[in-house]
């Protein structure tokens, strides 16, 4: 009888009290739950959620490599200036030959490690560039000094942001070594100054 | 008699029990690999960048789920046996209080994963004044608003819990949340993709449309996941709510105890795809253990 009144009184209260679940360890206290006359299978929102959840991924994910074999064409005029001009000098200083760069890194065998060696000598270059006509003047002071400070951190930086977890499309093992490698070869205030060009180059490979 | 009635009607769908040892070892492994993604983000300072305290974020929240559980079937266990008392008052704040540390955990998932897809997407599109924009200051004040706003707003549905001004907007955030996170990533997604056909189209690369689909795959784990974890938990939710005396619906909260473990799990996926992806992490990992004390 007092188990009728206690089911009956959660009832009328229309909530359902969390408390209630913890200490019965029972969740159905909510009354008469009739299971005659059911016309589809009882489990039918189990099954209809779980089914609808598992499309809607595999959907996503066709959606994403739809996307990888067409194009966006338009993607292009929505790049803000900067990026479009690293992308540019970056295009251009490609077309340099790259046999003499592949000397700097050791591994050439696959498309993606090759691409992010590029990227580190390309942007090598244009620091070296960029170094002889700016001269020692006192912003590259400042930066050498502060990456002297944070060399360290810099470089991990550096290699986190372009390792860039997602998505991973350069191979992320091997690069690592041979990214810190290349950025102990040249020196701080390139490190620095084509810092913010070679991460977005980067996340734009990756 | 009457009870009788009532348990033969309820017995037809019946609650889908999780064996204790089973949801003990998932919080469990949980918890632990949440605490060492901890650990090693904060002994190593290479890794004290807004990238890694979001990512910590994400494995405090992690954390609190899980605990949550474990606290939760030690209580229940405790009251099976005895030592504490079923309807007392200190139970009933104890109860309160894990209810909203499970709300808390929940809300700090959906808000760390926001914060770094965020991230994420300024290192791209503001690459060269990434640095300004994110310091680790502001990264921090970021994240004290984030778990600042989520207490508030645990202990407020956790004292209101399972009115329908709760749980609507509570619902509402998730696909909400969930929704823009994907925008941020297909934007992200699709400038990597056009960039690298730009360098595919050049005579000298060999770029393969396979890096592509790693990306690809890469998003939809992520997402997928996080989806697969907690909407089940959501539906509950929503259907506790809504018809709680729909034999469809009693069916489908029966198998309560299996979307709480779910969830449990996805603190244990979380770091594998998050924090582990990082070499500089699994190198202080393997420092941590490979390197006699």
């Amino acid at each position: 009888m007092s188990a009728l009144k206690l089911i009956s009184n959660r009832t009328s209260q229309q909530a359902l009290s969390n408390s209630d679940y913890t200490w019965e360890y029972e969740y159905y206290e909510y009354g008469p739950v009739s299971f005659e006359g059911l016309k589809a299978h009882k489990y039918s929102i189990v099954i209809g959620f779980w089914v609808g959840l598992a499309v809607f991924v595999i959907f996503m994910f066709f959606v994403l490599t739809l996307l990888t074999k067409t194009g966006a064409p338009h993607q292009d005029n929505t790049e803000p200036s900067e990026k479009r001009f690293r992308m540019n000098s970056f295009v251009a200083d490609f077309g340099r030959p790259l046999e003499s760069e592949r000397a700097f890194s050791c591994q050439v065998a696959e498309e993606s490690r090759s691409l992010f060696h590029f990227c580190i000598n390309e942007v090598e270059h244009l620091g070296k560039a960029k170094q002889n006509q700016r001269g020692p003047d006192l912003e590259s002071n400042i930066h050498f000094q502060e990456a002297s400070r944070n060399s360290g951190t810099l470089e991990e930086d550096l290699n986190c942001l372009t390792k860039f977890n997602i998505p991973n499309f350069v191979n992320t093992e091997q690069n690592s070594s041979l990214g810190e490698d290349d950025l102990l070869i040249s020196e701080p205030p390139i490190i620095l100054e084509s810092k913010s060009a070679m991460q977005s180059s980067h996340r734009i490979l990756d | 008699k009457n009870i009788t009635d009532f348990s033969l009607n309820i017995t037809d769908c019946n609650q889908v029990v999780v064996p204790e040892e089973v949801f003990f070892t998932v919080a469990a492994a949980g918890i632990l690999e949440n605490l060492l993604v901890l650990i090693a983000v904060i002994r190593n300072k290479n890794l004290h960048l807004p990238m890694y305290f979001f990512i910590c974020s994400l494995a405090i929240s992690d954390m609190l789920g899980s605990l949550y559980k474990t606290l939760e079937n030690i209580f229940i266990i405790l009251c099976k046996m005895g030592y504490l008392a079923r309807r007392g008052d200190f139970e009933k704040k104890l109860d309160d209080a894990m209810d909203s540390m499970f709300i808390l955990s929940l809300l700090g998932s959906i808000f760390s994963l926001l914060a770094i897809a965020a991230d994420r997407y300024i290192t791209i599109f503001y690459a060269l004044r990434y640095h300004n924009i994110m310091t680790l200051r502001r990264a921090l004040v970021i994240l004290a608003i984030i778990w600042t706003f989520c207490a508030g707003s645990s202990i407020a549905i956790a004292l209101f819990s399972y009115e329908a001004a709760t749980v609507i907007p509570f619902t509402i955030l998730f696909p909400l949340m969930m929704f823009f996170i994907l925008c941020l990533y297909v934007h992200m997604f699709l400038l990597a993709r056009s960039h690298a056909k730009k360098i595919a189209s050049l005579p000298t690369s060999t770029v393969h449309q396979r890096t592509n689909m790693k990306g690809a795959i890469t998003l939809t784990i992520f997402l997928g996941v996080f989806l697969c974890c907690w909407a089940p938990f959501v539906l509950h939710i929503l259907l506790a709510r809504f018809c709680p005396h729909n034999p469809y619906c009693a069916c489908y909260m029966s198998i309560f105890h299996v979307n709480g473990t779910l969830i449990m799990c996805n603190a244990i996926i979380n770091p594998m795809i998050f924090a582990f992806r990082s070499p500089e992490l699994r190198s202080t990992f393997k420092k941590m253990f490979c390197c006699p004390r």
